[in-house]
């Protein structure tokens, strides 16, 4: 299997609502990581577009009304799509691509315009349910991520406070990210506890809201590397992605399993097998804040119950001893869907890299892990990279 | 049972009826703004520029597609366009039968990549590929910056 590494990234602004069309933004994205990485179009090979329900643009076949913006224009091309779990499933696309030697350069460009979508895009994660068995009853997906965080607070006795901390502290690592569309430098676990109940325990500033943007990475084979010379460079060490059972009834709503067995995937190929002594830092997916400590648990970086106290001792700071979330993640940057790459991969090749600025980890980190969560809270994609 | 007893009627089956309700609101873009803005206040229909590919998009686009370059250069598209294809409906977006059947074409400008797709405002019977063609605008306080703006194609002859 060919080597294959991350040799350039781009992002646009996260807003709730931009001017730019969809191939627009997927342009801006698509050219910044040329230009990072130093390439043209003309040299990438083939390319994969990452983007999520057709519904939430209003434009049918999505993947074909952004190929130009994304640099697809007469080669290969492939839309890939696994909810929010595209946010890292769609560099796992790519990698196979160049993994198995058909390809030397791949762009992957991941976007979501969701603010086309009126009055509000949850009009179409309403139809995201079982015709027969849910929609008759109307339910707000918030609604069944309230029962999946209370399961959790309920069997751990976590308390809400504790998961306050996770939003406090991506929107505060936010602050150094030039596309954030949330950061704050002020807030605090009272205004969290204080904001608009949602549905019970989901408080306003506990959800990413839906957001518009794009980002894009380039992967590379190992011979291109080392031809090109190109220095600034993170190697996909192990890739995983794993589906829970399509009824969430028959989910374990305490532990996502669907996320362990992704990220053991991953870390088997990337010979990783004490992952808390391994692994240096994390971008778990946190649309929700206890999200962020769920899948830090499916990560195997925390045990089961335990993540609310890492958080608590500050551990998961950028400063701590396993820095979550220092791009500011979805609860700081924004959530346009698939184009969350931008925190996840975007932000491992930044670090790795040394290029991430004022989110830079203060300490020296070789080894970082990516994941995404989506479709209907049931799948897990996970990328592990090495510096 | 299903094969061998088919019905049209959906409802003869246990079911729950479901509306997929979303509406909509899209930006016009970055090149948008500028095409249907001149085209509102001035009149004009504009192509962006790629001078590096030597070619000029229309609709304007914001990039090119080929090398990837940002086009910030807007140039005039020529009065004159030709009709490089037309189609006569006889049924609506739904199925159902128009009153009057509608001619409508793709038109072309020399020179330039990609073309407009709108009505051609001619009479069934004459509508054909190769015609001359210019637009038809509505009247400046009737334009509100939309594809809508544009009533037509009509042929050059028929002001002249």
């Amino acid at each position: 299997m060919t080597k294959v590494g991350v040799i350039g990234a781009g992002m646009t602004l996260f807003r709730r609502r931009l001017q730019e069309t969809g191939k627009e933004m997927c342009f801006e994205a698509t050219k910044m990581a040329l230009d990072s990485a130093g390439l043209t179009r003309a040299d990438v090979n083939m390319v994969v577009c990452g983007t999520a329900p057709d519904a939430f643009d209003g434009v049918a076949m999505k993947g074909e009304y952004l190929l130009d913006g994304s640099g697809g224009y007469r080669k290969p091309y492939t839309r890939v799509f696994t909810g929010g779990g595209t946010g890292v499933f769609s560099t796992i696309a790519g990698w196979w691509h160049v993994a198995s030697g058909l390809a030397d350069v791949v762009l992957v460009v991941n976007e979501e315009k969701m603010s086309s979508c009126q009055p509000h895009p949850q009009s179409v994660f309403a139809n995201i349910w079982d015709p027969i068995l849910d929609r008759p009853l109307k339910p707000n997906l918030v609604w069944i991520f309230a029962m999946e965080m209370n399961r959790y607070m309920t069997v751990y006795g976590v308390k809400k406070e504790d998961i306050a901390r996770v939003a406090v502290k991506n929107k505060r690592n936010a602050v150094g990210h030039p596309c954030a569309q949330l950061a704050d430098p002020n807030i605090t676990v009272d205004d969290v506890l204080k904001s608009e109940v949602m549905a019970w325990p989901v408080q306003r500033l506990d959800i990413s809201p839906p957001s518009d943007g794009a980002s894009a990475v380039i992967l590379a084979s190992e011979d291109f590397i080392r031809k090109r010379r190109i220095k600034d460079r993170a190697w996909i060490s192990g890739v995983g992605w794993c589906i829970d059972s399509t009824m969430w009834t028959d989910r374990d709503l305490v532990f996502p399993e669907y996320v362990a067995r992704a990220a053991k995937h991953a870390y088997k190929m990337a010979k990783i097998d004490e992952p808390r002594r391994q692994i240096d830092f994390a971008e778990p997916y946190d649309p929700f804040d206890y999200k962020e400590l769920h899948h830090l648990e499916g990560l195997l970086l925390a045990d089961k119950g335990e993540a609310p106290v890492l958080t608590r001792e500050g551990v998961t700071e950028r400063d701590g001893k396993l820095p979550v979330c220092p791009s500011g993640g979805l609860l700081g940057v924004g959530n346009p869907i698939a184009a969350t790459m931008g925190m996840k991969i975007g932000e491992l090749f930044w670090q790795l890299t040394g290029q991430a600025g004022k989110r830079q980890i203060p300490h020296e980190v070789h080894t970082g892990v990516s994941q995404a969560w989506g479709d209907l809270m049931q799948y897990g994609s996970v990328v592990v990279m090495k510096g | 049972m299903t094969f061998l007893e088919r019905t049209t009627d959906a409802r003869k089956f246990r079911h729950w009826e479901g509306d997929v309700e979303a509406d909509y609101i899209y930006t016009s873009g970055v090149a948008g703004e500028r095409f249907f803005v001149a085209l509102r206040d001035e009149g004009r229909m504009l192509a962006s520029r790629c001078a590096a590919c030597k070619l000029d998009y229309l609709p304007p686009r914001m990039f090119c597609e080929d090398c990837f370059a940002e086009l910030t250069e807007y140039v005039d598209v020529p009065r004159a366009g030709q009709v490089a294809a037309v189609t006569v409906a006889h049924v609506d977006r739904t199925g159902a039968k128009l009153s009057q059947p509608q001619v409508w074409a793709f038109v072309t400008f020399e020179g330039i990549r990609g073309g407009l797709f709108h009505r051609l405002l001619v009479a069934p019977k004459q509508a054909r590929a190769g015609l001359s063609v210019r637009v038809r605008l509505k009247p400046r306080n009737g334009r509100t910056g939309t594809i809508a703006d544009i009533e037509g194609f009509e042929p050059v002859r028929s002001r002249i």
